[in-house]
């Protein structure tokens, strides 16, 4: 690190203030957030597009996902996105240890939330309900899918959209896994705090995308 | 910081970028925008030199009708490779990736980009994208062109998945770069630097990075769901599976058409900063170049269909895709005009540089011009597929784009390398590229129009006479891009030592910095009082006024 | 340059607890409303509860609404071009086959004309023959 005769040992060289700095890093922050919703996009056109050539494939379709567990995932990452706008919160007051206590429970919310998700997954494959070609649906609940036609757009649009849903999950647990320690060992401050704001903003985003999610699978 | 204990071993004396620490480390890990520019340079330039030599094999190919060297199917690989990697690998990150990276933080008076890691994350990235794309080469046989349209696509094998896998990933280079510049200009522009005092080069750098950032996306998600289409079979592609292959053509040229606009806008930029300077005058209606750069920008968005006009896409989309691409010749014939009129009355020089951006002029409104036809419903019709759309293509990629960064990497060599380069070789250069460009492509025009179709393997004899002189017109183009190669190598070995402002040019990277620039770009952070063109306020660096710098080099 | 430093807004905790007691009462509603048939409603309704959890989301969980403006800039651009996208897809997928911009008259024409030749199908296939 170059930062030899900075005023703040986290301060860069090519920067004039911590300031313009967190401006800087935030800014760019949005804009990857953006990038990110328009690789969502993708998947959300895909699904209207299917969506209006086959309503009635898609209503009917939405019944065989457990609205329960979606609607607990939901409550599971809201519940999330606020230990993390309570994490900033504490940080923000110089409460280092308040901060990294409301990180570990969003990491836990967030493992809630894919344990959940698996228990989804592994109920679908077992009755055969698989993305693709391998689309071969059998027994109580699923069985009577197995004719419907575009019933496996549905599925695979399904689990493409909370496939990749779920790895932004999992990618933000392992940078608030690394907020945490570098946390508990005192990194962060009113004055430097920047990774916990991004991780925070990215957090967020992954919070809205499954909000659209829920009552577009499940619900509707 | 390892640069204050370096000591200066260049024979000038100076501490500069290049000298402050030589080990082979400093260069791969680098975090000095510079050196990362020069990177970027040394490997597009070799994946240019295969790209163009898979070209030329293609043109020798076509030279006489049934097999000349190749077979049909090595033929396909050929065109596609070279699609491929002119596309993806050389013209879309070319200019923002050397010239941005080098030039832009010069031209704002910054010492940095604004993510000086993330910048060279961005070049790691490129290169893993370019060790799929020779995986991808390795593994099986690519024939898919460039576009890699489904269902074909989707069906064929391993090979698809690495290149796929390799756009994803360079693709994913481009978005970092895109994000990194914005931030830059947005927050590391120095004092008195104002929106209206900016380059225009920077202004089609920010353009072109606004749409990196929203357009590059979607190619990502499109490879992935490709990549799974391949996989697992998802069937949102594939007819066999009730998927649409249409939609697979709106999510590639959603980032495609967008793409065409990543790779002419920084073009623009560095033809507005050669006509400033060559023309002795400041840019004609600065604040209209400026901003047709990001109406072209957003427009570029809306006009994706008028490549699926013949795709099956609904009569709808087809008419108002078709109507928004005439606007499109709106901004960039105000640009056209605004070039031409920076040139009425100034005292016009005809370096190297400036007979490149000459070169552009001719040949992109060529290019423009046949895009409007080709916008045009019935004639596309009649045009779709054919040579016309080849040629079409290559005045604006190739005679646009490549042409503006051979011209913007003459004007900027002095200040990149500290040489200057042989001018008389520059201009032979620059002659042979234009006649062998026009000789190889005007005849794809005619060719086009007469129907011959694009990407085919043979043709009828009555097309020979043009496609042999197509060719020949293709080795002349090389041997012009060859002599200017060897300009800069030669400029490298034995080039004289160039002045702080060679060029008389008023932005802060003559002014205010010594060639080549020291590590940290500035002496003391440059203080912006006016804008970029005002010649007439500025000094060169060695202490002469312009009007006496221009009058001893009109006597050597 | 320290001072500059707590320029930031912190959100408090109040306002925080608030918007969160708010999306977890409109995930209620939400689920609530799909399980009564609304009919063409359903749709809409959804949508709208989510967009409103979504606001709620980027104005304060975000603190968009204390930020920069760029940054706002920045994600209307976003959701701008996700409409582009979305909109003129749909300009394609939602009019497919359709042949409205051709005459009335045409059609029925080239329907008669696939139609005469489909009773006799050899007198179909042999008249152009005979024509040349």
């Amino acid at each position: 690190m170059s930062t030899a005769k900075a005023a703040h040992p986290k301060l860069q060289h090519h920067f004039v203030s911590m300031e313009q700095q967190f401006d800087a890093s935030k800014f760019g922050m949005w804009l990857f957030l953006v990038t990110e919703i328009l690789l969502f996009s993708g998947m959300f056109v895909a699904y209207t597009v299917y969506r209006v050539w086959h309503p009635e494939v898609f209503e009917a379709l939405s019944t065989a996902l457990d609205w329960r567990l979606g609607g607990v995932n939901t409550l599971v990452l809201l519940a999330s996105s606020f230990t993390v706008a309570l994490s900033i919160h504490h940080i923000q007051n110089d409460n280092q240890r308040a901060m990294v206590i409301n990180i570990l429970l969003t990491i836990l919310f967030a493992g809630v939330f894919m344990f959940i998700k698996y228990l989804e997954y592994s109920g679908k494959f077992s009755h055969g309900v698989f993305p693709g070609e391998a689309y071969a649906p059998f027994g109580d609940h699923y069985g009577h899918y197995a004719d419907v036609p575009y019933a496996p757009q549905f599925f695979s649009i399904y689990f493409v959209m909370t496939g990749i849903h779920g790895v932004h999950v999992l990618i933000g647990m392992g940078v608030f896994a690394w907020i945490a320690i570098k946390g508990s060992q005192g990194l962060f401050s009113s004055e430097y705090y920047t990774p916990v704001e991004l991780t925070g903003l990215y957090w967020h985003l992954v919070d809205i995308i499954w909000i659209f999610l829920f009552p577009l699978l499940y619900l509707i | 910081m390892s640069v204050a204990t370096a000591t200066p071993q260049a024979t000038s004396g100076k501490t500069t970028y290049l000298n402050h620490d030589k080990s082979i480390r400093s260069w791969l890990l680098t975090l000095d925008h510079k050196r990362i520019g020069l990177l970027y340079l040394s490997t597009i330039v070799v994946v240019f030199l295969a790209a163009g030599i898979l070209a030329l094999l293609v043109r020798i190919e076509l030279l006489a009708p049934g097999r000349t060297i190749v077979d049909a199917q090595t033929y396909n690989q050929f065109f596609s490779l070279h699609g491929i990697l002119m596309v993806f690998l050389v013209i879309v990150p070319s200019v923002p990736a050397i010239l941005g990276n080098f030039i832009m933080p010069l031209h704002i008076g910054a010492i940095d980009v604004a993510f000086p890691r993330l910048n060279l994350a961005s070049y790691y990235i490129f290169m893993v994208g370019g060790v799929l794309v020779v995986i991808a080469m390795v593994v099986g046989q690519i024939d898919t062109g460039w576009t890699f349209y489904t269902p074909y696509s989707s069906r064929l094998g391993a090979p698809v998945i690495f290149m796929t896998l390799a756009v994803f990933i360079a693709g994913f280079s481009s978005i970092l770069t895109g994000m990194n510049f914005i931030v830059t200009i947005h927050k590391m522009r120095a004092p008195g630097l104002t929106w209206n005092r900016l380059p225009l080069f920077v202004w089609s750098i920010y353009a072109t990075s606004i749409v990196q950032v929203l357009a590059t996306p979607v190619i990502g998600i499109t490879m992935l769901l490709l990549l799974l289409e391949k996989t697992l079979g998802i069937g949102i592609f594939d007819p066999a599976m009730g998927g649409d292959p249409i939609l697979f053509q709106h999510f590639f040229w959603f980032y495609s058409h967008p793409a065409v606009y990543i790779m002419i806008l920084p073009a623009f930029g560095i033809i507005s900063e050669l006509m400033g300077v060559f023309s002795r005058q400041e840019v004609m209606g600065y604040k209209f170049v400026a901003l047709s750069s990001v109406a072209i920008a957003f427009l570029g968005f809306l006009v994706w269909g008028h490549h699926m006009f013949v795709s099956g896409q609904s009569t709808v989309s087809s008419v108002v895709f078709s109507l928004i691409t005439y606007l499109i010749g709106i901004p960039t014939g105000v640009k056209v005009i605004n070039w031409v009129g920076t040139m009425y009355k100034g005292s016009v020089s005809l370096k190297t540089p400036m007979l490149y951006a000459l070169s552009f002029l001719f040949l992109f409104t060529i290019g423009g011009l046949t895009g409007v036809m080709l916008g045009v419903l019935g004639v596309d019709v009649h045009l779709h597929d054919t040579y016309f759309v080849v040629a079409h293509f290559h005045y604006v990629m190739m005679g646009g784009t490549i042409v503006a960064l051979i011209g913007g990497l003459y004007y900027w060599w002095p200040k990149i390398t500290g040489k200057l380069y042989n001018e008389t070789l520059g201009r032979i250069g620059c002659l042979l590229v234009f006649v062998g460009f026009n000789t190889t492509f005007f005849t794809q025009f005619v060719l086009g129009s007469q129907g011959m179709p694009r990407r085919y393997y043979d043709y009828a004899e009555k097309y020979a006479d043009l496609h042999a002189l197509s060719t020949y017109g293709s080795w002349i183009l090389a041997v012009g891009l060859f002599v200017a190669l060897y300009t800069f190598i030669q400029s490298l070995m034995r080039g004289a030592p160039a002045p702080a402002n060679p060029w008389g040019g008023a932005s802060l990277e003559w002014t205010h910095t010594t060639s080549p620039p020291s590590p940290h770009n500035f002496e003391e952070q440059p203080i912006v009082t006016h804008g970029p063109y005002d010649y007439h306020h500025f000094y060169a660096g060695d202490g002469q006024s312009v009007e006496a710098e221009l009058a001893s080099r009109s006597e050597a | 340059m320290a001072h500059a430093e707590h320029a930031h807004h912190i959100t408090p905790f109040r306002t925080l607890l608030g918007v969160f007691l708010g999306l977890v009462f409109l995930t209620i509603l939400t689920v609530t409303t799909s399980r009564l048939d609304l009919g063409v409603l359903d749709v809409p309704v959804a949508l709208a509860i989510a967009l409103g959890k979504a606001a709620l989301v980027v104005v304060f969980f975000m603190a968009l609404k204390w930020d920069n403006r760029v940054n706002g800039v920045v994600l209307a651009l976003g959701v701008l071009f996700v409409s582009i996208f979305l909109v003129f897809t749909l300009f394609d997928t939602a009019f497919r086959g359709d042949t409205s911009n051709v005459d009335e008259v045409t059609i029925k024409d080239a329907e008669a004309e696939l139609a005469a030749p489909a009773g006799d199908a050899d007198h179909g296939e042999s008249a152009p023959a005979a024509d040349h």
